[in-house]
């Protein structure tokens, strides 16, 4: 044997020895570490005793009074530019409407609103940034479009400020950003693209139509929305058939094509998400053009927004089996005093019947009261505690604010599109689902 | 399956008749001020709405047709002379930014003018009518809008090419300097082909707001595809632009009917193999 041979061995036994002699350690660490078991306690006379003590013991809340600054100062972003302007006006329109209401009345313990309107087209998160860094804004509230949302969620973490979206309807808000990636900072008012997707497709599948079409816009809230609309009324209705899928860009101004590649099919009903001033252009088009004479149903889940609602008026086209729209409010549901009274106010101040969007926004400012009051202070994590779980009575209704998702559980239904000759169309046979059944809920793998 | 084809391919004619009506204000004002005019999409959109306010104030489609385009050309000339007629001695990039500002002042004017929400006039009532085609209806005014379209087609091609004033546009195209030893007052030419060139486009949107609501902002959308129509069809030829015109139209909506996923991606793929093969265009001069 040479010597580097012995040297060889030497070593090895010595990383051997190392070796064994770290998972010893190793091992007696690891159960030294390991849990206690969970052992049942059955504590009988002693449990209630105990119960009943703490029970009568109340927690001490120091008596809120005061905020410690004399101002709220929320920013609010909206689509201020382009084709979709009034949606932002909308959210202006509630947010005003609320700071009004409560500034009135004493503010939010003595604090005023102090609100600040941004574009959020002109990139949302620089918009974010100047509202929270330059402007020290307390709370974000707002965001119409999808796409925005998720940019300006990604860095609310950072910015470490509570943002309340009250339009942007994709599920990946409340789903991806504050369930799986724990922005906690993320808190939605306004129903997602369940409403849109899921809850459309229960009413498509109690009509008698087996095959549908889809013109939908080519981005996150048409894309997804399609999504859930196919594979819900598909399980449903093995028999429903999706005979014509078409995608239309930003701006599109003439659905003559897609709806004449609809006609080339024998599509029975169309589902479209097509909304604003797109949507009126797909509705004036597919008049003309016949598509009412042979499509027997359609379903728009935007479609009692208040613009379309008053851009169409008299002239919203009615199908045989029904034109089913819906929002992410409709003013005429619930039928409650807190509802009807919001409506008259809104009606007093704008002079027109509330958009979705502008209650949403309202609803979140009150939101913001509640927990403001709660807490008596801007502490983040303890107004975030304070919304989580709370149910906070809105015009919209009763809204809970989940914890797991911070995604508001309420219902808003659909309805036919009936003319009465009133200001604006009408909605009949309005089709409730509680929102528990039509929600996706966590951890949503489904 | 073939009925469907036909009716489609007459969806793109209807299309292409306002591409031609944009492309072809687009490409005289190219061919004859060397301008790029961003804003003329603007233009298109600014004649939908002055055709509202006409609407609204008169209540007579023909009436509103006619005033709204000859207000947007003489919006045009005014444009030109105060905005662009500076900047024509200087570097192409100020001439290209200019546009693009109008354009922007445009669109924000828009919205103070005429509000936020999409607006439109009724369809005149002799025109809600369907014509039965190909086993589907083609509304009546569809029919008026290629008829219009091509109307103006042959006037242009009457006024470059059989009047004095085309004889002078053409040989300010072809060449400036020689114009103006010619004696030719280019200046008034501009302004001209200004006033044509933005009326074209007028025309186009107080054509189509009946049946497309307009809303600040439209133009944007637009103006791609005017582009993409000028580039295939390359500078200099007007019955070039008004085919190029008709080639986008038809085979973006055919592309609609077959491959709805990617028909927008194909019409700029088009739009780059022409490029590539033919980079003057097909129509164009080399």
């Amino acid at each position: 044997m040479s010597l580097s041979e012995k040297a060889g061995r030497r070593d090895f036994i010595k990383y051997l020895a190392t070796g064994v002699g770290g998972l010893i350690v190793g091992a007696v660490i690891g159960y030294g570490a390991k849990p206690s078991e969970v052992r049942e306690v059955v504590r009988e006379a002693t449990v209630t005793k105990e119960v009943a003590k703490e029970v009568t013991v109340t927690k001490e809340v120091p008596a809120i009074s005061k905020l410690p600054k004399p101002t709220v100062k929320i920013g609010v972003l909206g689509i201020r530019s382009g084709l979709w302007a009034t949606y932002g006006e909308y959210i202006e329109q509630g947010a005003r409407l609320a700071a009004e209401e409560i500034n009135a009345a004493g503010g939010i313990l003595g604090s005023n609103i102090e609100l600040s309107f941004r574009d959020e087209q002109a990139d949302v998160v620089k918009q974010g940034r100047e509202l929270v860094e330059g402007e020290k804004a307390d709370f974000l509230v707002g965001v119409d479009s999808s796409g925005n949302a998720l940019k300006l969620g990604e860095i609310m973490s950072e910015l470490n400020k509570i943002f309340i979206a009250t339009h942007a309807a994709t599920h990946r808000l409340t789903e991806e950003l504050v369930f799986s990636k724990n922005i906690k900072q993320i808190f939605r008012i306004s129903v997602p693209v369940y409403q849109d997707g899921i809850l459309a497709a229960y009413v498509a599948k109690d009509l008698p139509i087996r095959k549908w079409a889809g013109v939908n816009p080519d981005y996150e809230y048409g894309r997804v929305s399609w999504d859930f609309f196919m594979k819900t009324l598909k399980s449903y209705r093995p028999d429903a058939e999706f005979v014509s899928e078409q995608w239309a860009k930003f701006g599109t101004t003439d659905f003559s094509p897609f709806i004449s590649t609809v006609l080339a099919t024998d599509a029975e009903g169309l589902f479209t998400t097509e909304w604003a001033i797109e949507l009126k252009t797909l509705q004036t088009q597919a008049v003309e053009m016949g598509l009412y004479r042979k499509i027997k149903a359609i379903i728009n889940p935007m479609g009692y927004s208040m613009d379309i609602a008053y851009m169409l008026g008299a002239s919203y086209p009615t199908a045989e089996y029904g034109t089913w729209v819906s929002g992410r409010y409709i003013w005429p549901y619930p039928p409650t005093t807190v509802n009807k009274e919001f409506v008259e106010r809104f009606r007093r101040r704008w002079g027109r019947y509330p958009a979705y969007s502008a209650e949403t926004t309202y609803s979140a400012i009150y939101l913001i009261k509640y927990a403001l009051e709660k807490v008596g202070t801007f502490d983040i994590d303890k107004l975030i505690k304070a919304m989580e779980g709370v149910v906070i009575m809105t015009p919209a209704g009763p809204r809970w604010i989940r914890p797991e998702d911070h995604q508001a559980i309420y219902e808003v239904p659909y309805g036919r599109i009936v003319h009465k000759g009133a200001e604006i169309p009408l909605l009949e046979n309005l089709k409730v689902l509680p929102a528990w059944i039509y929600y996706r809920h966590p951890p949503f793998t489904a | 399956m073939l009925e469907s084809v036909l009716f489609q391919i007459l969806i793109g004619v209807y299309r292409s008749s306002y591409y031609w009506l944009i492309a072809s204000g687009l490409t005289l004002i190219f061919g004859v001020t060397r301008v790029v005019n961003f804003a003329h999409a603007a233009f298109f959109v600014l004649g939908g709405y002055l055709a509202f306010t006409f609407f609204n104030l008169t209540g007579n489609f023909w009436f509103s047709l006619a005033a709204a385009t000859l207000t947007t050309g003489l919006i045009g000339i005014v444009v030109e002379r105060l905005l662009l007629k500076p900047l024509y001695r200087v570097e192409v990039l100020y001439q290209l930014l200019m546009t693009f500002a109008i354009s922007l002042i445009i669109n924000d004017m828009s919205k103070i003018v005429w509000g936020l929400t999409a607006q439109s006039i009724p369809i005149p009532s002799w025109f809600k009518v369907q014509i039965p085609i190909f086993n589907r209806f083609f509304p009546a005014y569809y029919v008026f809008v290629i008829g219009s379209s091509f109307l103006t087609f042959i006037l242009l091609y009457i006024l470059i090419n059989r009047t004095m004033w085309g004889l002078r546009i053409r040989a300010t195209w072809r060449d400036l300097g020689m114009a103006e030893c010619l004696k030719i007052n280019t200046q008034r030419i501009y302004a001209l082909t200004f006033l044509l060139g933005t009326a074209l486009a007028g025309l186009g949107g107080a054509l189509m707001i009946p049946v497309s609501p307009v809303g600040p902002g439209l133009g944007d959308h637009l103006i791609i595809t005017a582009f993409i129509v000028v580039v295939i069809a390359g500078l200099g030829n007007l019955l070039g632009t008004y085919i190029s015109a008709y080639i986008v139209g038809i085979a973006e909506s055919v592309f609609i009917l077959f491959v709805p996923e990617v028909d927008i991606l194909l019409i700029y793929a088009i739009m780059a193999l022409i490029l590539m093969v033919r980079p003057w265009g097909l129509f164009g001069e080399k």
